[in-house]
């Protein structure tokens, strides 16, 4: 899909997502996200009228853009694309300015007052690097997300987005998400 | 954390004060740049202890501090997952409302003046206690109440050993009416195959909240990947309706009249499987007579779905036979007749075969452990003082019938019990009819309780004994029966953080004060080295030390009960759809409907649910839990709601005939207009909980009713009223 060797991206199945929370947590646990924060979070959304009523579940996080619009509005490049596509941000390079946070299309950016230091999704680098699945992905019960190398086409995520459509969010954005939805 | 890292950080005010905060939480302190050569990063496999269903996970230790907590892949129950509380497991460690010493109470009951104390002391104190009341009321004077631990049995053991008939466990407030019902049926309680069903009818099971493992995670991969139905009755839109094919609010209390018009249509229709009733069950022509009289156009009536879908829903789940399933609830402690309901269930499952079939109901298989033997004592003399043998003749001896028990030590009937030792078990907040608790607990002598923190039982303790929590903790070794049966391991990730000690070591203590040691000769260890030697393997405590979980490729294995000459535990060696148990015990043998009590006009029934990341009344006062539900709400529909003058987030009172509480009001269609829910687990007394001293305790509103064969508590027989403050 790029010309990175590497591109690390989501598929999110949300029909098996059933709110439970999983994901938040283990983000918390695992980035150390202060409390009123969070760096994923799921979109409910309820429907119709008692009896007839549908509810749907979304996870959401950082889309981990393939042209990122927080790295371009970044005065001190602290905000930057790792090769494998991640979105990361340099602690000691921030310095708080907020403007990624309006650049993002997702709102998936959010100031840390105790650091004054801009933070996000990041895909658990940290993680990826000893090997390791992103937190969320691993400690889900239902398995709604699928992580992995797009540039593989022996893994999950690409071969499940060859098989079954899909959806972006906020495309006409131009920023070339990659959470992919599963439709 | 170390020192050097501290100070370095602590050089800016503002950053100190906030690593402080963030080490009360918890939460992982990020790697200081200071530390030349940083701790090694330790993975340690472990058992959860935040719910009942004992997931595997993966401890991840640095400098002697839990850094994470990951789901272990191996446990093919828990299948690679942890949930939320799973996760929030680090905040159970490191919380600051731990109890952290043992504590003995100076001021009156419940007002909070405390003073910590040795072990010693305590355990002095404790086994002085029960030596008065033994000597003045016999042994069976004390009651012991437990819920389930890996060392549970050391606890219920000392009950028994100091002569105690008075055990009382958690069935009676959750499971007991199903594990009754599918005992008197098949001689045992089976598990459900929700992985390969293809069709499945839950009734007020909300299997995606309230998690069960492995059958939670089956339930979305079967409904989603391999397109099984799901079809769900609740009086309430919970994230199973959401997720379900199929969604009734049915009237609450009439499930059994649904089930009753499933058997009519497909005994009627011949829909039944032939061979397998007359090779494997008992009691068929009574049960094809007795269930004529109940049409889906009755049901109808009763239950509020339309015949046309009871007649639709009962074919489609023959016609998936025997890959379909009624499936079980876990916590049916909710009506009078709970048990009927329950036992219409397991008819239903049986006359479908789905018996023993992939897809359907399989017995537990289990994995052989080997037992320690110790010296035994003497069985307790005297009768339960809930006396079982006359009130509840087949309830489970050893669980015992908590809201009856209640009922008989207010009353100091037969003989009065003066002495209360708890263990994991939060009756105040946890038992309806709060105020009752609290009149048992005020005529007590002696109340002592066992906990990791300072719940509200433990609040209106005379002393507390505190144990360590399942991250500092070594737990005999635990097999899970299932379809794919699994022994876990729990071992301590960190040393204990406070002057806390493992069950074991308490009751030793006080037994070696009441002369009983003799009883409790042993250690863990060797406890866990008798356990482990049956296992398949030349060195299984090596193997459970690195892995946490040990699992056998045999299974799932189909069909092992399927040969005609299987003797199924029952009276007649038969699945029993009329039970001759039942009869014997001058009970209803085949399941009668009784229509439930009408809500009164200008009240609701009150319902209650979980939500997945709160465990009943235990986890509501962890911060990374708290923070998804704050407080709890009462929900209401708006139509009542609007008549009533109640907005959404207004502040309203509830008030049933045990007691009255204040909570706001969520205005939501998720729910009958007849019926209002609110969560477990808040409007806590304790103040140590403060989290969870919000919102109001669903404790203090339900009555005491009892379904009359289990003695499992009635929590849906409340009514209650709404109004606006």
């Amino acid at each position: 899909m790029t010309n990175r060797p590497k591109r690390y991206a989501l598929a999110i199945d949300a029909k098996k997502c059933i709110d439970c929370k999983a994901c938040v947590v283990a983000c918390r646990a695992e980035n150390g996200v202060p409390l009123g924060k969070s760096r994923n979070w799921i979109n409910e959304e309820l429907r119709g009228d008692w009896p007839k009523l549908m509810e749907v579940f979304e996870p959401e996080q950082c889309h981990h853009c393939e042209e990122p619009a927080c790295v371009r509005v970044c005065p001190t490049g602290a905000s930057y694309q790792r090769p494998d596509g991640v979105v990361a941000i340099n602690r000691s390079e921030c310095v708080g300015c907020r403007y990624c946070m309006i650049a993002c299309p997702y709102d998936a950016r959010f100031f840390r007052d105790d650091l004054g230091v801009v933070e996000k999704c990041d895909l658990c680098a940290r993680r990826l690097d000893r090997g390791e699945l992103p937190a969320c992905v691993e400690t889900c019960p239902s398995k709604v997300r699928i992580f992995g190398d797009l540039n593989d086409p022996t893994s999950e995520i690409h071969q499940i987005l060859e098989k079954r459509q899909y959806r972006v969010k906020k495309r006409e954005a131009g920023t070339g998400p990659q959470i992919y939805y599963l439709l | 954390m170390n020192r050097r890292g501290f100070l370095k950080l602590a050089t800016g005010g503002a950053v100190g004060a906030t690593l402080l905060q963030a080490e009360a939480c918890g939460m992982p302190l990020r790697q200081q740049k200071v530390a030349k050569v940083p701790a090694p990063r330790l993975e340690i496999p472990t058992t959860c202890d935040m719910c009942v269903n004992k997931c595997s996970l993966i401890a991840i230790v640095q400098g002697g501090v839990v850094k994470k907590l990951n789901p272990n892949p191996e446990n093919p129950k828990s299948r690679g997952m942890l949930c939320a509380r799973g996760n929030a497991g680090i905040q159970q460690l490191y919380d600051p409302a731990r109890i952290k010493h043992p504590m003995m109470r100076t001021g009156e009951r419940g007002e909070g003046k405390w003073k910590v104390v040795s072990w010693d002391e305590a355990l002095d104190f404790t086994a002085q206690k029960l030596s008065a009341v033994k000597e003045k009321y016999g042994p069976q004077g004390t009651l012991w109440s437990s819920s389930e631990s890996f060392q549970e049995q050391f606890f219920r053991n000392l009950g028994q050993a100091f002569g105690s008939p008075n055990s009382v466990r958690h069935p009676t407030l959750c499971l007991a009416s199903v594990n009754l019902a599918y005992s008197l049926t098949f001689g045992t309680v089976p598990s459900f195959d929700v992985q390969n069903a293809r069709y499945i009818i839950m009734s007020g099971a909300n299997r995606l909240e309230s998690f069960i493992t492995p059958d939670t995670m089956d339930l979305v991969a079967s409904t989603t990947d391999r397109k099984a139905r799901l079809v769900y009755l609740d009086p309430r839109f919970t994230k199973t309706a959401a997720k379900a094919d199929e969604w009734y609010p049915i009237r609450p209390g009439t499930d059994l009249a649904f089930i009753l018009a499933m058997l009519n249509v497909i005994i009627g229709e011949n829909r039944y499987d032939k061979e397998f009733v007359s090779t494997y069950c008992s009691g068929f022509e009574q049960l094809a007579e007795h269930v004529k009289q109940y049409s889906p156009d009755w049901a109808a009536e009763e239950t509020q779905i339309s015949s046309k879908h009871i007649l639709r829903v009962a074919r489609e789940f023959s016609d998936a036979a025997p890959r379909a399933m009624y499936y079980a609830g876990r916590r049916s402690s909710w009506y009078r007749d709970d048990f009927s309901m329950r036992r219409g269930q397991a008819i239903l499952n049986a006359i479908i075969g789905n018996w023993d079939r992939q897809g359907g109901m399989v017995p537990n298989a289990k994995v052989e452990l080997g037992e320690l033997m110790f010296l035994p004592w003497d069985d307790p003399t005297a009768p339960r003082v809930d006396e079982l043998d006359r009130n509840f003749p087949l309830a489970a001896k050893g669980d015992g019938v908590y809201l009856r028990l209640r009922e008989n030590v207010i009353a100091g009937q037969p003989y009065p019990v003066k002495g209360w030792m708890v263990y994991k078990q939060d009756p105040v907040s946890g038992i309806p009819d709060q105020d009752k608790t609290l009149q048992m607990l005020r005529q007590m002598d002696f109340v002592g309780v066992i906990d990791i923190q300072m719940s509200d039982t433990a609040w209106f303790a005379d002393v507390i004994l505190p144990e360590s929590t399942y991250l500092e903790r070594l737990d005999p070794v635990e097999m899970l029966a299932g379809i794919r049966p699994v022994v876990v391991y729990r071992q301590p990730v960190v040393k204990p953080l406070y002057d806390t000690k493992p069950l074991l070591e308490i009751v030793q203590g006080v037994a070696k004060r009441l002369n009983l040691s003799q009883y409790f000769d042993y250690t863990m260890e060797q406890w866990i080295a008798e356990q482990v030697k049956a296992l398949p393997m030349d060195l299984p405590l090596e193997y459970l030390k690195k892995h946490g979980v040990y699992s056998s490729a045999q299974f799932p294995k189909y069909g092992t009960t399927l040969t005609p000459d299987h003797r199924f535990v029952t009276k007649s060696g038969k699945i029993e759809l009329l039970s001759r148990r039942l009869q014997e015990a001058g009970y209803d043998p085949l399941p009668i409907y009784h229509p439930p009590t009408q809500v009164p006009e200008g009240q609701f029934r009150l319902v209650l649910g979980r939500h997945a990341f709160f465990t009943h009344a235990s986890t509501t006062n962890y911060p990374w839990l708290n923070s998804f539900s704050t407080e709890n709400t009462l929900w209401i529909h708006p139509k009542p709601a609007d008549s009533l003058g109640i907005k959404d987030s207004d502040r309203i009172e509830v008030a049933s005939g045990s007691g009255s509480i204040r909570i706001k009001a969520r205005v939501t269609p998720k729910i009958r207009p007849d019926c209002v829910f609110m969560q477990h687990g808040f409007g806590k007394h304790s103040p140590w909980l403060r989290l969870a001293n919000s919102g109001g305790s669903d404790a203090q509103l339900l009555e005491t009713a009892w379904d009359k064969v289990s003695g499992g508590a009635a929590m849906h027989e409340t009514f209650v009223k709404v109004r606006k403050v």
